[in-house]
């Protein structure tokens, strides 16, 4: 994107863009990259943050990450916080796949314990998490279960033997978002949903085996606190969200707003920013269907933590329990949080929307489960497939400076299709067997899209938002053995 | 080919123009774009057929339904469709459709991306002389 001269440089790594810059911005717009990727970054997100600052209710800023791109209505990576009487809530904001994020496992395996057998794994990881187009799931619950699954979330599991004990207060909000109600969600979206329980997806969607790479970063104290305490040791990263079930309470729900704003005289840029107040009937539905589909995302994730924990014991003849296989944490980075903040002097309950971006509540925190509290949330970046990821720590200075908010991968440089046009699966698949990393991949076409190449690069978006202060380097990971949806 | 990907739209998405004569030929060029970024029709067979009958507020909400109801049908159902007949009725509008395709069958098609969602982003019908033409962007 060449220079825009209505972006002002706040510090080295923020920028700004005043009220002024379209009409009927409430806020002005706050981005943060390093000046690399500013100038990298694609110029549908100048217009979707500022359009995001139209929208009735914001406060204070509207936020762009480091690893932001072009998204609909709302960029990915986006940020923006509403009043909860006055401002709205919008299904564009949260996304269409509602509570995708990011799970990370630890093992008490060093690299050269799965070195020989990664293929054997990854295989049988494979063949244990359906990933692809119209998988169905692994594990099959009644449909007249689903009220309860998407109410407790990994509460749920955890009364069924679906989860170990501690594994709840591992999950952001304990594993469950209060408010669901199944009644606000539609037939489709409950079929959809009810046969992808342990399903991976496609597209960006994946499952990693990782090691902790201190020739990129690791803070040996924090990283304990995590129970990581080798400079080689294993560790499993799952990237999906709420499948079909979350898609489609997201399509529902569009078309529900879009037709509902004239009665509320509500403008927009963007049919994809289509959003309704808060506290109205409709925004409170979308609200409680939203909460069931982050749930259902929790309980998805879960099912496949339990396949995996299932695949490293058959391959390494332990119980996980005996491989230390401890969830780290749970995060979501498409969600919309009535949180409490305090802004401009005054604390005040606010529904932060988080497109594609990560909670990153700081030390002390009492939204923050127990055993993080003293440090603050994990929050889990995940790279493309071919460079790493990272883990990190929320701080103080992002609950005061972005809602307690930080990006959430790495960003996309390059369409799907131009992808392509530049790399063949197979050949990229062999590429990175050549550097060390076994990949299986539901379709060939997919695995070509995800190219490292495709993203911005991790390592500067960690250290933009780690310098910026509002998240905090605790380990690089890299990558060894990927499923890729 | 009347289905056109747009490589520089959407960029962890996938987006394609489509364009008819007919509005009954824009629906089914954008039902066959859809099949196509999920499977190589090649390899689909037609051995099965679902009827649809459906009924929107304007020509925009029937084909975002159409598309979405085909999305329900993979997730729910697995099935893929390579043939369609679409009769669009300015009356509603609604619509009167035949798709005929097949179960998944991971042996034998050669499946790509999962599509999940239509988004409204640029969205919209547009007839303008002979020729009806859309843009759609699906979340991926």
């Amino acid at each position: 994107m060449p220079a825009n001269p209505a972006i002002k440089q706040v510090s080295d790594v923020a920028w700004e863009i005043p009220q002024s810059y379209k009409p009927g911005m409430h806020v002005p717009a706050r981005l943060y990259a390093s000046k690399k990727l500013l100038d990298n970054m694609d110029s549908g997100v100048i217009e979707q943050v500022t359009n995001v600052a139209c929208l009735p209710g914001i406060v204070r800023y509207a936020y762009a990450m480091a690893d932001a791109h072009w998204g609909y209505g709302f960029p990915i990576g986006g940020v923006a916080a509403f009043d909860t009487e006055k401002g709205i809530i919008s299904p564009g904001g949260v996304g269409f796949d509602v509570n995708c994020g990011m799970r990370l496992i630890r093992t008490n395996l060093r690299f050269a314990d799965v070195k020989p057998k990664i293929k054997e794994l990854v295989d049988l990881i494979f063949n244990l998490v359906p990933a692809g187009v119209g998988v169905k799931g692994s594990q099959n619950f009644p449909q007249s279960q689903m009220g309860d699954i998407t109410a407790l979330g990994v509460k749920w599991c955890a009364e069924h033997d679906l989860a170990w004990e501690d594994d709840p207060q591992h999950v952001e909000e304990g594993g469950f978002i209060k408010g669901a109600d199944i009644s606000k969600v539609s037939r489709q979206a409950i079929s959809r949903g009810v046969s992808q329980f342990g399903t991976l997806g496609s597209g960006n969607h994946y499952l990693e085996i990782q090691v902790v790479d201190p020739d990129r970063y690791l803070d040996r104290d924090l990283a304990k606190e995590f129970g990581i305490v080798q400079d080689d040791q294993v560790m499993v990263m799952i990237h999906c969200g709420s499948r079909g079930f979350g898609h489609q309470v997201c399509s529902d729900y569009l078309r529900t707003f879009e037709s509902g704003m004239k009665g509320f005289g509500i403008e927009v840029r963007d049919r994809d920013l289509a959003c309704l107040p808060f506290s109205s009937k409709e925004g409170q539905d979308y609200y409680a269907a939203m909460v069931c589909a982050a749930n259902f995302a929790f309980v998805n994730r879960q099912i496949i933590v339990n396949q995996v924990r299932q695949a490293f014991s058959r391959v390494f003849h332990r119980e996980p329990e005996a491989l230390d296989m401890h969830l780290i944490y749970d995060v979501c980075h498409n969600v919309a949080k009535v949180e409490t903040h305090t802004y401009d002097g005054t604390k005040a309950k606010v529904l932060v929307h988080r497109k594609g971006a990560t909670r990153s509540f700081g030390p002390g925190n009492p939204d923050v489960p127990a055993p993080y509290r003293k440090i603050g949330q994990p929050v889990i970046i995940g790279g493309s497939m071919e460079t790493g990821s990272y883990l990190l720590v929320g701080t103080q200075k992002a609950m005061e400076a972005t809602f307690g908010s930080t990006a959430h991968g790495s960003g996309r440089t390059m369409s799907r299709t131009a992808a392509k046009r530049e790399v063949r699966g197979a050949e990229l698949q062999r590429k990175m067997l050549d550097r060390g990393i076994y990949v299986k991949a539901a379709t060939m076409d997919g695995l070509a899209e995800e190219a490292g190449m495709a993203y911005k690069d991790i390592s500067e978006v960690v250290e933009t938002m780690d310098r910026a202060g509002i998240s905090k380097k605790v380990a690089a990971l890299r990558p060894i053995g990927n499923i890729k949806g | 080919m009347p289905f056109r990907f747009l490589p520089d739209v959407a960029l962890a998405d996938i987006a394609f123009d489509a364009e008819s004569d007919s509005v009954d030929g824009l629906f089914e060029t954008c039902a066959l774009a859809i099949t196509d970024i999920m499977v190589d029709p090649k390899t689909l067979r037609m051995t099965t057929e679902r009827k649809l009958s459906l009924r929107s507020e304007n020509l925009d909400r029937l084909l975002y339904d159409f598309m979405t109801e085909l999305i329900v049908m993979k997730d729910v159902d697995s099935l893929l469709f390579g043939r369609f007949k679409v009769r669009v009725r300015p009356e509603g509008p609604s619509l009167e459709a035949v798709a005929e395709g097949e179960q998944i069958a991971r042996e034998r098609h050669h499946l790509r991306n999962d599509v999940k969602a239509v988004t409204m982003h640029l969205f919209g019908v547009k007839h303008e002389g002979n020729t009806w033409r859309t843009t759609v962007v699906l979340d991926i």
